[in-house]
């Protein structure tokens, strides 16, 4: 039954695809809003960065629960 | 779970128990006071009419802009918070670039970033009892008072999420190093041969991933830690929100 622990991790670990998708709406909004407003490039840039780095929020969590899932 | 150390007083027992991460912790706040001292000492023959060079110059660049940041998210009234956000940005960056040296990224540890998210979380609270005086405690009893309990749980949501943000990063970026300087280590004595031949080939491609795990994601994490710190201080203040509407309402009329 311990190895029951690893498929936990497997799963908790699940979590980085809505992450992904996340992380795919938020790039292609912001080309396209840099596309269609080009003076808008750097601004644009910094909050997509930023929108990113907030969305990679729920990828993290799985993995913190993931490395507990291994370690605890 | 032993429990016994818990229970030793010596300083020989206080003294074991701190591990690398907590040293580091202590050697980088020594650092940042050091510097500060120094770079206060350094202010006392200033004259404020004369051209800026140097450190001075950087790091009068850095609080203007910072401060601009800060009046920009939170308002003009919020500008003394400047000093801590300085703090807060200064801790988490040494903290990411000594990580790159191989010594350990006190981040690591859950307790640094921890109390870090801890220190916000009590100026959120302080913040809001201060602009809302009692009526801060009707919003535990929101829409009805069955709901208590889940806005009691609620409440505790920004501290896990500024802790479990952070801490999941650093911890991220660590373990995929070890991984990697592992792999490095069994490659490259694969191809050299045991002993000195073990050092070789993770020159070629880690300080890469150090760059990018350390430096660009950890300095995006201490944006992301600190704007979010900033919203959620200054959105405690209900007047600050009146004041917004009337503003945008005028420049729509």
């Amino acid at each position: 039954m311990d190895g029951l622990k690893y498929i936990g991790a497997a799963i908790a670990v699940l979590t980085g695809l809505g992450s992904g998708i996340g992380e795919g709406m938020i790039c292609a909004k912001a080309l396209d809003g840099m596309s269609r407003n080009p003076d808008m490039y750097s601004k644009l840039r910094i909050n997509m960065i930023l929108a990113c780095a907030l969305d990679e929020t729920t990828g993290i969590y799985g993995l913190v629960i993931g490395i507990l899932c291994l370690v605890l | 779970m032993d429990f016994s150390n818990f229970f030793d007083c010596s300083w020989e027992g206080f003294i074991n128990g701190i591990t690398g991460e907590i040293w580091m912790s202590f050697f980088i706040m020594g650092l940042i006071v050091l510097i500060a001292v120094i770079i206060r000492l350094m202010y006392i023959k200033d004259d404020p009419l004369a051209e800026r060079k140097g450190i001075k110059l950087l790091l009068e660049t850095a609080i203007e802009k910072l401060e601009n940041f800060i009046v920009e998210i939170m308002g003009k009234k919020y500008s003394f918070y400047t000093g801590y956000f300085f703090g807060l940005i200064m801790y988490m960056m040494f903290s990411f670039i000594i990580g790159v040296s191989g010594l350990p990224n006190p981040l690591v540890s859950l307790v640094v970033p921890l109390s870090m998210a801890t220190c916000t979380f009590v100026l959120i609270h302080f913040t809001a009892i201060k602009a809302n005086k009692f009526r801060y405690f009707k919003r535990y009893f929101e829409p009805m008072f069955v709901f208590f309990p889940i806005n009691l749980l609620s409440m505790w949501s920004p501290l896990l999420s500024l802790t479990l943000r952070l801490f999941g990063n650093a911890l991220a970026g660590y373990t995929f190093m070890t991984i990697v300087y592992y792999f490095t280590r069994a490659l490259s004595s694969m191809m050299f041969g045991g002993g000195v031949g073990q050092i070789f080939v993770s020159p070629l491609i880690t300080p890469f991933l150090h760059l990018y795990f350390d430096l660009f994601s950890g300095m995006i994490q201490t944006l992301v830690f600190a704007i979010l710190s900033m919203i959620w201080i200054s959105q405690e203040d209900p007047e600050d929100e009146e004041e917004m509407i009337k503003l945008s309402k005028q420049e729509t009329i």
